[in-house]
This record gives structure tokens, C-alpha cells and sequence, in this order.
């Protein structure tokens, strides 16, 4: 009786604990490093679809490669993902004068960029493991006007980037929207968003689309086997479910010998 | 012609003869007594062999196309082992999500032997062995985690490999030693590959057999921490148990074939596991002139890191992250009471125990937040907690008296509070802050010695055993 009296109090108590421990666990907001964050524009990702992945590639490609490289990819290996035959992708993407099955590295010397813009350029090859796309997609098209920094532009998710804003002659040049927040814990006046200041060679929609599929086709190449994965993942998952229930058929019977169902107790064995 | 045998038989026998392998089979397995009332805690032993084997198997195919070389290391793993290779990218998530599962069935594991008192007599040597297990299985995983030559790799070992400079004297020359560089460069990775592939599975290999054949000399304990071998028939067979073949061997087969549903799940759909099996910041490659803001460990290291954190000295910080382990170490030493299960232990015991595991994912989660004053605060606050969780275990050795009692709580408090005045006295925090979270060991302390004066029936022994094991809990 006192025994059973113990135990459920036990039980009360461990109960009151857990869930007063579960409302102090919960992560607090350090003061003395806070930084007020621009918030992050959404992106759906689509590795099916397949003319935005390729619009994705002519501009990562053609423009981006300029400085960046994506060492650890082949533009051999590209056409499967891309949805096209050899002479296709020869044709309207192109290697820029290397071969078909060359790593993708960048067309200028790494060296001269640095000289350039001061560090050198992260390989694309996994960017979009490194950062999410939405932080991908909104650091593409949050740059804006900053007279301080050498690159006459800044962005509101990445601060001084060292990164010049090389889709202005497209988007146009964007001015920040400013409020009064927190830079490393002190007080400062951070660029939350952007909004257009002059016009570029696309318009705002198009220009969108375009950022969206470079996003997009980064993610593809920085997740060559997620379609793979994806494709096999039901199949094992479903074969070990399988086995899951087989071998618990088999377990109850074996263990018939051991256990009477009723009352769960142990029969005397041997 | 009944004694002529056939051909398969003989060759059998002839084997037989020469190389125990039935009398092994039956030993060890057919008629190995395994208590037959194992729960689901039970499942993680051998799923712990069972990861340490595809661990070797996936390990193998990655050393064979892996680069030990900074200029290659990387791309070796991304490019070479990830996209060129067959298959490289299933093993490489194999590998990854392998490593995760291994430490968490080795927690779940160890934690079993906590509730249910393995630890104690005849099993002390056993428990020891499996604490060895336990260091070289982290020494394994971060020696390997360097490998892919990311950011966090590299400065994470810089960092671990730092700690070692604060013993004082020999600390640097042998910091100097262990990385064969001023910093960590080519001659630490080309060392730490060998480790990695070569010294310490086959020292893992070698603990675990010492574990196996520990664990088959003196039986395996159970969930009431009942001696099955006290109770025999009047063949020698214990009353209470069966034989681990076949009935535990299909039981570990449903084990394995959920387990590698949840495993698979993370291999097919979240091989990063949420940023928490490999960090992001890892695909960016090595720098040795960048040094990343916030270096953390992967999950399975974050409590050692709060601890580690939470000091304000560097030597006293590795002083207490290594205690924890000697504390691990010392459990048959701190818990000498002769009942071994948690179900016949008191409330505030079980209490105790159930607090050394919330401290311990509490400090891993303070770890995982930013490295800020607030929160190294907090995290010694919670690791004097986990402390508490292990040296108050001699208190639960027999019923005290209320004069020992207010002694143990005496003594406690003082020294909560004494850490706190001696952290303000070295000017380490300001009162302010500590007062945010030494509620916390103050707390518990007052709980467990107050709660036992008040009621000393929730720390007292019932005395009550059962004679034969009993049935409850989930797939008993």
C-alpha cells in the first residue's frame, strides 16, 4: 500500500518536473549579440521544371561564372538534370570554350577577382547546402545602394558583402528601407528591405523569374540525387516496414512459448 | 547404415573438431540464459553492433576513394565520393547518418545500464569496458569529422585540439604533438585519417569483444535487477530464463528492421538532419585564415561543449567535461546500494535518475545557442545539476538519518552558492546574471534533501524484491 502510495506520487512528481523543465528549456534571445534580421522572401523549389532549370543554368553558366566556379561539377553532368541531349545543351548552353567533360570552373583567374573585390568568390557547387533558398533567393535581389562601400552596394541579408551588384544593369538599382534595429548587439540603423530606384533591362517580373531560377538550378546541382533518393526512398522504406511487421509476426509467435497474451505473465519455461 | 554420415555432416564435423563452433553456437547463444523479461530498452546493444559493422562496411568504400590531403580532401569527399561515384552519395549518408545513430543507441544504451543498476556487482568490469567504448567511439567520430576538411572540421579541431595547451607545462608540446604542426595542416589530417580508419576501429573492435565476452561471463542483467542465475531448476537452468537463441535473435530481427526504417527515413529524406548530423557550415571548404563566428561540435558533443563553455578557465573547463566521464566511470563506486532496478528505488532516486538525462539534452541544448555570457551561465548552472545527478547517489546508499540529511543539503548549497561567490570573486559574471539561473542547482537540491526530511518515505528503500522477474512494459 505505502509502496503503491510512493509510486504514484513518484509518478505526479516527475510529471510536474518534466513540464516545468520544458518551460524554461525553450532557447532565449541573447541580448549582448543581437542583430536585427531582414526577413526572407519565400521560394518554392521545382527540380522538375525543366525550362527553368535551364534558364537557371544559361544565367549561372554565363554569368556567374565569370567569377564563380562549381568545382565539383561536370557540364556532362548537367544534361540529365537539365532534360536535354548533348548536342542540345552544346547548343543553347554551351562550356564556354571548354570541353563537354571539364569540371565548371571560373573563367577568371581567382587571383585577379581577389584583386578585384578583395576575397575570393565561395564555389556554387554547394551553396544552396550551405545557405537555404530562401536566404539564396532574397540575398540575390536585396542589394541597394550604399555610397560607404567600395562596390557602391551593400545588402540587407548579407552586410557588407564584398559581392557587386552585377544584376543592376537588369534590375535596376534598388534603395534600402531603413529602421532603427540592432547590428552585433548595438544600436544601429539596419536595411530591412529594398525598393526600386531606377529601371533596368528587365522588368520587375521578369526579373524575378529570372532570380528564381538561378536559385532553383543551384539547389538542383547542390542536390544531385535528391530525385534519385526520393525515387528509391519508398521502395526501402516500404521493404523494411515490411520486414518490421514479418518479423513481428515471427516474435509473437516464438515468444507464444514464453508469454500467455492474457495476462501478459510469464509461463514457467523449461 | 544409421552412423554413416553424409558428405555435408562430415565436412562439418571434420571442421567441427578442429575449431569450437558448435560448442560456441551453444554456449553462447542456443543455450546462453538471457533473462526473458528484456524490454524495449534492450533493443539498443545490439543495434549499437549492428551500426558499428555498417559503420566498418560504409567506411571501407569511402577510405577507398577519400583523399587524406588538404588540396583534395574536400572535393575528394563532394566531387569524388558524392557526385563521380556510384553510389558514393548512398554510402556517404549511410556514413553520416550512421555516426548519429551509433552515439544516440550508445546514450540509450548506457542509460539503460543506469536505470536498471548493470553497473553494479558482478558487473563493474563490464560497465567499465563499456565507458571505454564510449571514449574511443568519440575520439572515433571526431577524428573523422575532420576528414571532409569543411570549416566546422577544421575548426573544430583546431579548437579540441587547443583544449590539450591548457594543461599546464606539457600542454603545448604535446598539442604540438598530437596535430604534428604549430596549427592543424596537413600532417594532422594525414594522422588523423589513419586514426580514423585504422586504430580506432580496431580498438572499438577489440572493447567490443571484451564487452561481449565480460557480458557472457556474468550474465545479463534485467529490468528488476533480479539475479536469474539464483533461482535454478533442477537441471541448472535459471527459472527466469530462456535462451537467447532463438527467442531474443528474432526478437532483435523486428528490432532491426524498425530500426532501419527510421534509419533509411534520415538517409533517404534528411541526410543533414536538419543541420543537426552535418553542419551547413561544412560546405564551405577549410580556411585557415577565416575563422567562423559561432564553432559548435555535432549534437552528440554539445553537452560536453556547454560544460566546457559554462567555465570561465580553460583548464578547469576540460577538468570538468573529463569528470563527467571519470563520474560515469565511478557509478559502481557512487551507488553501492544492493537493489540494481530504478522500479524498487525510492521517488526522490528515481527523480535523481531521471534527472541525469534532462540536464544532460538541457546542457545540449544551451549549447546550441549562441556563445553568450547569458548562456555559459546558465550552462554551469545546469552542468552542476547533471553533477549533482551522480554524486548524490551515495545519499540513496542507505536510509539517512535527519541529521545527515540536513547535512547533505547543507553541504550542497554551499556549494551552489560557493561556485557562484567564487565566479564573482574572480570578476568571471556579475551577480545579476548568475542570479538568472543558480536557481536552478539551488532548486534541485532543496527538492531532493527537502522533499526527503518532509517525507522520508520518498527516499527510503521498500526493502521489496520479487522473487521471479516480471512482465510490464512495452514488448516486455
Amino acid at each position: 500500500m505505502n509502496h503503491q502510495v510512493s509510486r504514484r506520487a513518484g509518478r505526479l512528481l516527475l510529471l510536474v518536473l518534466a513540464t516545468g523543465l520544458l518551460g524554461i528549456v525553450s532557447p532565449r534571445a541573447s541580448a549582448s549579440l543581437r542583430t536585427t534580421q531582414a526577413p526572407l522572401k519565400q521560394i518554392k523549389i521545382d527540380l522538375n521544371n525543366k525550362p527553368a532549370l535551364r534558364n537557371g543554368a544559361l544565367y549561372v553558366l554565363h554569368v556567374c561564372t565569370a567569377c564563380h566556379s562549381l568545382q565539383a561539377v561536370r557540364y556532362s553532368s548537367l544534361t540529365k538534370m537539365l532534360g536535354m541531349h548533348k548536342s542540345e545543351f552544346l547548343r543553347d548552353i554551351g562550356t564556354n570554350g571548354k570541353h563537354y567533360h571539364d569540371l565548371i570552373t571560373s573563367n577568371m583567374s581567382p587571383s585577379i577577382i581577389k584583386a578585384f573585390v578583395g576575397t575570393t568568390p565561395p564555389d556554387l557547387t554547394d551553396i544552396a547546402r550551405r545557405h537555404s533558398p530562401d536566404w539564396l533567393y532574397t540575398y540575390l535581389t536585396s542589394f541597394y545602394v550604399d555610397p560607404s562601400r567600395p562596390t557602391g552596394v551593400n545588402n540587407t541579408v548579407f552586410y557588407n558583402t564584398a559581392m557587386p551588384d552585377i544584376f543592376a544593369p537588369y534590375q535596376g538599382l534598388q534603395k534600402p528601407v531603413i529602421v532603427k534595429g540592432f547590428r552585433y548587439g548595438s544600436p544601429a540603423e539596419v536595411a530591412v528591405g529594398v525598393k526600386p530606384l531606377t529601371q533596368g533591362s528587365m522588368t520587375p517580373a521578369q526579373f524575378d523569374r529570372t532570380a528564381r531560377d538561378i536559385v532553383n538550378f543551384l539547389y538542383a546541382v547542390a542536390h544531385p540525387h535528391q530525385q534519385q533518393r526520393e525515387r528509391i526512398g519508398p521502395w526501402i522504406l516500404g521493404l523494411f516496414v515490411l520486414l518490421s511487421v514479418l518479423t513481428y509476426l515471427i516474435y509473437r509467435i516464438y515468444w507464444r512459448r514464453v508469454i500467455t497474451s492474457k495476462e501478459r505473465w510469464w509461463k514457467i519455461t523449461r | 547404415m544409421s552412423d554413416k554420415k553424409s558428405l555435408p555432416v562430415a565436412i562439418f564435423d571434420w571442421f567441427d573438431a578442429r575449431l569450437p563452433i558448435s560448442s560456441f553456437w551453444r554456449t553462447q547463444l542456443t543455450r546462453y540464459p538471457a533473462p526473458k523479461n528484456f524490454n524495449l530498452w534492450y533493443f539498443f546493444g545490439s543495434l549499437a553492433l549492428l551500426v558499428l559493422v555498417l559503420q566498418l562496411a560504409t567506411g571501407l568504400f569511402l577510405a577507398i576513394h577519400y583523399q587524406p590531403n588538404p588540396d583534395l580532401a574536400y572535393w575528394s569527399v563532394l566531387r569524388g565520393i558524392e557526385r563521380d561515384s556510384h553510389w558514393g552519395w548512398l554510402i556517404r549518408n549511410m556514413h553520416i547518418v550512421g555516426a548519429s545513430a551509433f552515439f544516440l543507441l550508445v546514450y540509450l544504451h548506457m542509460y539503460r545500464g543506469i536505470m536498471y543498476g548493470s553497473y553494479k556487482k558482478p558487473r563493474e568490469l563490464l560497465w567499465l569496458v563499456g565507458i571505454f567504448i564510449y571514449l574511443v567511439l568519440a575520439a572515433e567520430a571526431f577524428l573523422g569529422y575532420l576528414l571532409p576538411w569543411g570549416q566546422m572540421s577544421y575548426w573544430g579541431s583546431a579548437v579540441v585540439t587547443n583544449f590539450v595547451t591548457a594543461i599546464p607545462g606539457i600542454g603545448k608540446p604535446i598539442a604540438e604533438w598530437l596535430r604534428g604542426s604549430f596549427v592543424v595542416g596537413t600532417p594532422t589530417l594525414n594522422r588523423f585519417f589513419v586514426f580514423h580508419v585504422f586504430l580506432m576501429p580496431l580498438l572499438l573492435l577489440a572493447l567490443v569483444l571484451v564487452h561481449l565476452i565480460a557480458l557472457h561471463q556474468v550474465g545479463s542483467n534485467n529490468p528488476d535487477g533480479i539475479e536469474i542465475h539464483e533461482n535454478v531448476n533442477e537441471t541448472g537452468w535459471p527459472r527466469d530464463g530462456i535462451p537467447f537463441h532463438p527467442y531474443y535473435t528474432v526478437k532483435d530481427l523486428f528490432g532491426v528492421s524498425v530500426f532501419f526504417v527510421i534509419f533509411f527515413w534520415f538517409v533517404f529524406y534528411n541526410p543533414g538532419g536538419w543541420g543537426l548530423l552535418l553542419d551547413k557550415l561544412n560546405y564551405t571548404p577549410a580556411n585557415i585564415l577565416h575563422t567562423p563566428s559561432d564553432i559548435h561540435p555535432l549534437w552528440f558533443f554539445l553537452p560536453f561543449y556547454a560544460m566546457l563553455r559554462g567555465v570561465p578557465d580553460k583548464l578547469y573547463g576540460i577538468m570538468t567535461f573529463a569528470g563527467s566521464f571519470a563520474l560515469l566511470a565511478c557509478l559502481p563506486l557512487l551507488d553501492r546500494n544492493p537493489v540494481r532496478s530504478i522500479r524498487y528505488r525510492p521517488v526522490l532516486y528515481k527523480i535523481n535518475i531521471f534527472m541525469m538525462p534532462v540536464s544532460f539534452i538541457w546542457l545540449g541544448i544551451i549549447a546550441h545557442g549562441s556563445a553568450t555570457e547569458q548562456n555559459m551561465v546558465f550552462g554551469l548552472h545546469v552542468t552542476e545539476v547533471f553533477y549533482a545527478t551522480f554524486l548524490f547517489l551515495p545519499f540513496f546508499n542507505r536510509e539517512r538519518s535527519l541529521i545527515a540529511k540536513l547535512a547533505w543539503f547543507l553541504v550542497a548549497e554551499m556549494v551552489v552558492w560557493g561556485i557562484d561567490v567564487w565566479m564573482y570573486s574572480i570578476h568571471a559574471h556579475s551577480w545579476h546574471l548568475m542570479l538568472q539561473t543558480d536557481w536552478i542547482p539551488a532548486t534541485y537540491v532543496l527538492l531532493i534533501f527537502g522533499l526527503s526530511v518532509l517525507f522520508p518515505s520518498l527516499a527510503r528503500d521498500s526493502g521489496k524484491l520479487p522473487e521471479r522477474v516480471t512482465a510490464g512494459g512495452i514488448f516486455h
